[in-house]
């Protein structure tokens, strides 16, 4: 047991938890179930830290168990279809859920999962691309691209509006 | 409204509400509590009764009054430390350049495909020689500029560190000799020698990101370096100026720089002149960086083509 890691990560959790209510509140977007995501998230994290390989990433991999958590809650809650990487890439998705704005807030909340949390973590969190990709369990080039896609998605949607 | 700055602003804005920090703390005391459990099964020491009866007893109790006592014993005795630790663990991380952020905001969605951030930061003295530096990397997203980004960021970590090293050694070469010619280590410590390595994000646009890496000591001006990396976003490679200017962009340069030097020496401007070794038109490795308005800017070095009391000298040149 190391007593040492397991301090450090608890420390490490109270006192960044605002941030990661935020970001589970900004996939399930109410506040009941955004509490749920992070007290699940912070006691899975603890009860595998042992999975914790090297404590300089510690915080991709917390927050790799946070956007887990989110996603397995938007699951449960059927609001949210899983689809594979391969169908996501191929559905324009500012058709599907769009609802004429140019707030970007609310855009990038209509992306597909995955380029959602790219950009929240890059922009909100300001994570390095590697950072990401730890996350994500991506790989660097593949994050850059898919990134590179979301923006631009993004700048249709916006377009489109003013359009 | 359109900016991700504004996006990100509204994502702060996200309220906490009260009850968090007691989810959190209930999270941490349930893992705990199983951990102390399972780490009893593997030592064989309860017999499985015991652990139902511990498992009803603490449905009946509150769970966290009871958990928390244990934990944050546990907590006092050696937790400070590494609490504060973890802490400053993570604020290093999210070293983001100050004038990036400021300058994204004002980009629309898809500007930001290249950003700088600090790579490295450390501050070190030795012998009274204070020395910072703050190296940057640039980070690009766009995959068909592939090789770019490594290759700048290989250039200015180079740099970085060539740079620290060599004005240590001049700082020490200096000490050497003040201390062999009579001077004592107090008179060596009021000097309070300085070394920085730092940079500078020039401008960014969705076509082109420029910035500065300068080295200096306060010691000397003659060891000041500047490198500018005009990055294009676009084709990928570093910026010309004949990218930028066209092709006949010596000629133009000349005439506008000639012009401008009129003009300052008129307000009280000294530039050499010709005979004085002043200004002769540029070479077509000038140093430049492209400024808020998108027009490049000529920088010469300090002496280069004025008295060294004008410092460096910057001409910006319109674009057609």
């Amino acid at each position: 047991m190391n007593t040492d890691l397991y301090e450090e990560i608890t420390a490490y959790l109270i006192a960044n938890q605002n941030q990661f209510y935020r970001l589970a509140y900004s996939y399930v977007q109410n506040q009941e179930d955004a509490l749920d995501v992070v007290q699940n998230a912070v006691c899975r994290a603890l009860e595998h830290y042992e999975e914790l390989k090297k404590r300089e990433a510690m915080r991709t991999w917390f927050y790799r168990i946070l956007v887990n958590e989110s996603f397995q809650l938007l699951r449960k809650r059927k609001q949210f279809l899983w689809q594979d990487e391969e169908e996501i890439a191929q559905i324009p998705y500012e058709e599907k859920a769009f609802e004429g704005t140019t707030d970007v807030y609310t855009c990038i909340n209509q992306l597909a999962p995955e380029l959602q949390t790219i950009i929240k973590l890059r922009f909100y969190e300001e994570m390095t691309l590697r950072e990401i990709a730890q996350v994500t369990g991506r790989n660097l080039n593949t994050v850059k691209a898919k990134l590179y896609r979301g923006l631009k998605c993004l700048k249709g949607m916006i377009q489109e509006v003013d359009r | 409204m359109k900016s991700m700055e504004e996006a990100k602003r509204r994502y702060e804005e996200i309220p906490i509400p009260e009850e968090l920090n007691q989810r959190v703390l209930d999270a941490v005391q349930m893992a705990e509590a199983k951990r102390v459990k399972q780490g009893r099964i593997a030592q064989g020491q309860v017999e499985q009764g015991q652990i139902a009866q511990e498992q009803m007893e603490q449905s009946q109790t509150k769970p966290h009054q009871k958990i928390y006592g244990s934990w944050r014993a546990r907590w006092a005795r050696g937790g400070l430390a590494a609490a504060a630790a973890a802490a400053v663990l993570f604020v290093t991380g999210l070293n983001t350049n100050v004038a990036f952020a400021e300058g994204a905001g004002r980009l629309p969605v898809i500007g930001p495909v290249a950003r700088v951030l600090t790579f490295r930061s450390y501050q070190t003295e030795m012998d009274a020689v204070h020395i910072s530096v703050e190296v940057p990397s640039v980070e690009m997203i766009a995959a068909d500029l592939k090789g770019l980004e490594a290759e700048v960021n290989e250039q200015i970590h180079q740099f970085c560190q060539d740079y620290a090293d060599e004005a240590r050694e001049r700082a020490m070469e200096y000490r050497q000799a003040f201390l062999d010619t009579g001077g004592t280590e107090e008179e060596w410590a009021a000097h309070n020698i300085q070394i920085q390595v730092w940079y500078e994000v020039k401008s960014q646009t969705a076509d082109c990101l420029s910035l500065v890496v300068t080295g200096s000591e306060n010691w000397t001006s003659a060891y000041q370096e500047f490198r500018y990396y005009n990055l294009d976003l676009q084709k990928g490679g570093l910026m010309t100026l004949e990218d930028v200017l066209g092709k006949d962009f010596v000629t133009r340069v000349n005439a506008e720089i000639e012009r401008q030097i009129e003009e300052r020496r008129k307000e009280g401007e000294i530039f050499w002149t010709a005979e004085e070794g002043g200004f002769s038109g540029i070479s077509e490795d000038v140093s430049f960086y492209l400024n808020e308005s998108g027009n490049p800017v000529i920088v010469f070095d300090a002496y280069s083509i004025a008295p060294g009391s004008a410092g460096r000298v910057e001409f910006e040149i319109p674009r057609a």
